[in-house]
């Protein structure tokens, strides 16, 4: 007997939220990259349950793509993170605010 | 086989070509471009002389042409105005487009005496000037609508601008030429509209009908405007009569300017800076003729209007007399001459204006041919006054420059209007012609007629007077300075074309000696036969600007009509003789007060009328005035508005965003963790909106 959808959607909110969570309350970037990652597989999860749920292979295709997309997403963003270290000898996301008016 | 109207476009082709070429390479030829200014004004004359001949009818069967060439903006939608250029020959076409290129053709070779002789620099400049200036005045004589008219009628005030000023290096020439270009603007503003207006109204500016086989296959717009009078049609709320006087009015302003009537004529007299053949261009055959010219070419229209007419027959007379009372006082020799110019042309606005549309064309020919040889001849006395025009400095020059003397003599005596000179012939028209109409035409016309023909009869003896006072002070008498003892001798390139022009000054009255041919019965009035055309039933009806049509005009529409108070032969007699008396009182006063060996000035004797001619009237100072204490403060007053109002409006809006802006670029603090925020407060804000609203929106 399958899972029902409803708790994969559940599990899909919870894992969301707790993504949401900690881009709002961190200041280490690497925990936003992971924040991000976190929210990102929300979403797929979603779009395998929904495919499951439909019985259509496509949105398991999809999770594929966006999960390429995300390694290659990761990769720049530790680029990034790295870039913020040399210039700032840190890694806190509040202190790079200068790029704004 | 091509004809000569196939060759029209080339008339004014010529002079452009000489234009190019004197200004990319007059600085290579011997004479600094002159030759090609020669070349192609001879060029321009000849094929003149066989347009001229052809509408004659000697060479070739059509007499008159009138085509469209190029389609310069086509109109698309119902009602839509085409803009053509296009080629219109008449009659008056022919005879205008001969004396401006003959004249043009003098004055390039004059030119080589007066400025090349005279080791002037620039030249290719001066020559390019003189080319483009012949160029545009023979496009606006054969241009067949208004619109073409126009835009030659610009350039030609373009070229006196560049010719004005061409010696820009002095303070004078500048000056004078910014003055001639803004005040001659100033009238085409006017005249713009009037194009404008003309369009709107009849949605054609031409001045003929085209023809195709007999029929008509596009109107003329005075041709339409007779058909809405006619049938009593209104124009933006105005009757078909007083639209069309305003339509007049207005195109007369751009007349006005150009012209040098009252009181737009300020300019002329200042435009004396410019080397003196250009004077003799400008005052003779192009610029000033333009706007007389144009009423001319427009007679149509303007017998349409009786209000019109009448203006223009107030404002010819009034500067007629108005400007010869002016150069009786002027002590410098082009200044006279300036004044005389303005003062002729009144007398041909008073000839339009009171139906002399015959003695209009005559005087303007006339004037072409003496006005051009009095200038030639004063720039004559000034090469061998060494740049001197203080008539006071001259004297005694009879003895020293015969060939000019005789030949400025005949001008004077055709400026002055005696018998038989050329003026007198044409002078004497314009005002029989004033007073028999002034007498046959009923009402307030035929007084203002009257009123004006008395202006221009006194101005006849005013004519006189200076015409000689500045015959006896430059060349009777002892010579008062050195310089005029021993004067500068002049080349034959300054004598030849004086001598063509003195022989012409002298007999061109006889094309049209009108009073003999009442006299006598002999049909010598050519000039009136050319206007009207052939024999049986003169230029066809079709065409509609041969003289037939306007004396059916001037009869039906204008009401003016010819009577004779004193029966036809007596009256023309007795206005014949009056004006001949009156001219030679002028000259006789003349004589008793200037031809003495050591003349002294008179001009005390005036008393305080003294200064007020001294200063033309203060026409400039009241005209500067107007500028300065009218136009500038209203300018100011304007843009104080357009600052404060206006500006303030924009600026007091965008503050507000600016300030807004300013507030709300805030929220972008640069914090990563904000913008998460924000982003997540939004979408949860969008959720709840669309959870309230039911998510149907």
């Amino acid at each position: 007997m399958a899972i029902q959808t409803q708790y994969f959607l559940l599990l899909s909110a919870a894992v969301f939220c707790i993504g949401v969570y900690g881009i709002l309350t961190r200041r280490n970037a690497l925990v936003f990259l992971m924040s991000v990652e976190l929210m990102l597989n929300a979403a797929n999860i979603n779009l395998v349950a929904f495919s499951f749920h439909h019985g259509n292979l496509t949105g398991q295709v999809f999770s594929l793509f966006t999960m390429a997309l995300a390694a290659a997403e990761v990769a720049i963003g530790i680029g990034i993170v790295l870039v913020l270290y040399r210039n700032f000898e840190d890694i806190d996301v509040t202190k790079a605010a200068t790029m704004r008016w | 086989m091509a004809g000569a109207f196939d060759f029209v476009p080339a008339i004014a082709a010529l002079p452009l070509l000489a234009f190019v070429v004197s200004l990319f390479a007059g600085q290579y030829m011997p004479k600094r471009g002159a030759e090609a200014g020669i070349l192609a004004t001879a060029g321009s004359l000849v094929l003149s002389i066989w347009t001229a001949l052809t509408v004659a009818g000697i060479t070739g069967s059509a007499t008159s042409y009138n085509e469209n060439l190029y389609t310069w903006v086509a109109g698309v939608a119902d009602g839509a105005v085409t803009l053509r250029l296009g080629v219109l020959v008449d009659p008056l076409t022919a005879l205008m487009l001969v004396i401006v290129s003959l004249i043009a053709l003098l004055v390039h070779v004059f030119s080589l005496g007066y400025m090349n002789d005279e080791g002037e620099t620039g030249l290719p400049r001066y020559y390019a000037g003189l080319g483009l200036f012949t160029a545009s005045m023979l496009a606006f004589v054969f241009s067949n609508n208004l619109l073409m008219a126009f835009m030659f009628f610009e350039l030609v005030g373009l070229c006196s601008y560049l010719l004005i000023g061409f010696w820009f290096r002095e303070d004078g020439p500048p000056s004078a030429a910014k003055k001639a270009f803004l005040v001659t603007r100033f009238g085409d503003y006017f005249f713009l509209i009037g194009v404008v207006g003309v369009f709107a109204t009849f949605g054609t500016g031409l001045f003929a009908p085209i023809t195709e086989g007999g029929t008509v296959v596009a109107e003329s717009f005075p041709q339409m405007a007779e058909h809405a009078l006619e049938d009593g049609e209104s124009f933006f709320g105005y009757s078909a009569q007083t639209w069309i006087t305003i339509l007049g009015m207005l195109v007369l302003g751009g007349v006005v300017g150009k012209s040098a009537q009252f009181p737009l004529h300020t300019w002329l007299p200042d435009a004396m800076e410019g080397p003196t053949p250009v004077s003799a261009l400008i005052h003779a055959a192009t610029m000033v003729a333009a706007g007389v010219y144009l009423v001319a070419r427009m007679y149509g229209f303007y017998l349409l209007s009786p209000t019109a007419l009448a203006v223009i027959a107030l404002i010819g007379g009034f500067t007629a007399l108005f400007a010869a009372t002016m150069g009786v006082v002027k002590q410098e020799l082009k200044q006279v001459l300036a004044y005389s110019t303005i003062s002729q042309y009144g007398y041909m606005m008073l000839a339009l204006g009171s139906g002399g549309y015959v003695a209009a064309v005559f005087h303007l020919t006339t004037h072409a041919i003496f006005k051009a040889l009095l200038f030639l001849g004063a720039g004559s006395v000034i090469i061998a006054m060494h740049h001197n025009e203080n008539m006071w400095d001259m004297g005694g020059l009879k003895d020293r420059m015969p060939v000019t003397y005789w030949t400025f003599l005949s001008g004077s005596l055709a400026l002055a209007g005696i018998v038989p000179f050329a003026g007198f012939w044409s002078k004497d028209e314009v005002l029989f012609e004033a007073l028999i109409h002034g007498f046959g035409s009923t009402g307030t016309l035929g007084t203002m007629f009257l009123v004006a023909y008395a202006m221009g009869l006194l101005a006849v003896f005013f004519t006189g007077f200076y015409t000689f006072r500045m015959v006896y002070l430059t060349f009777h008498g002892d010579a008062r300075t050195d310089v005029a003892r021993d004067p500068e001798p002049v080349g034959w390139n300054v004598k030849g074309p004086l001598s063509v022009l003195g022989i012409g000054a002298a007999t061109v009255g006889l094309i049209n000696m009108k009073p003999i041919a009442d006299l006598t019965g002999l049909h010598i009035d050519f000039l009136h036969k050319w206007l009207l055309g052939p024999e049986e039933g003169g230029w066809p009806a079709l065409t509609s600007t041969g003289l037939h049509h306007y004396e059916e005009l001037m009869h039906n529409v204008a009401g003016i009509d010819p009577a004779y108070p004193l029966g036809e032969t007596t009256t023309l007699l007795v206005s014949a003789l009056v004006s001949l008396s009156l001219a030679l009182a002028g000259v006789l006063v003349a004589r008793s007060l200037y031809n003495e060996p050591e003349p002294v000035e008179h001009t005390d004797k005036l008393g305080g009328a003294k200064t007020l001619l001294m200063h033309n009237y203060y026409q400039d100072e009241y005209q500067v005035w107007l500028a300065q204490g009218v136009t500038v403060p209203l300018a100011r007053a304007a843009d104080k508005f357009d600052q404060g109002v206006v500006d303030g409006v924009v600026n007091g809006i965008s503050s507000v965003s600016l300030f807004t802006g300013s507030r709300f670029r805030r929220i972008q603090s640069g914090v990563v963790t904000n913008y998460a925020a924000l982003m997540t407060l939004s979408l949860v804000l969008l959720l709840v909106v669309f959870v309230v609203l039911g998510g149907g929106v």
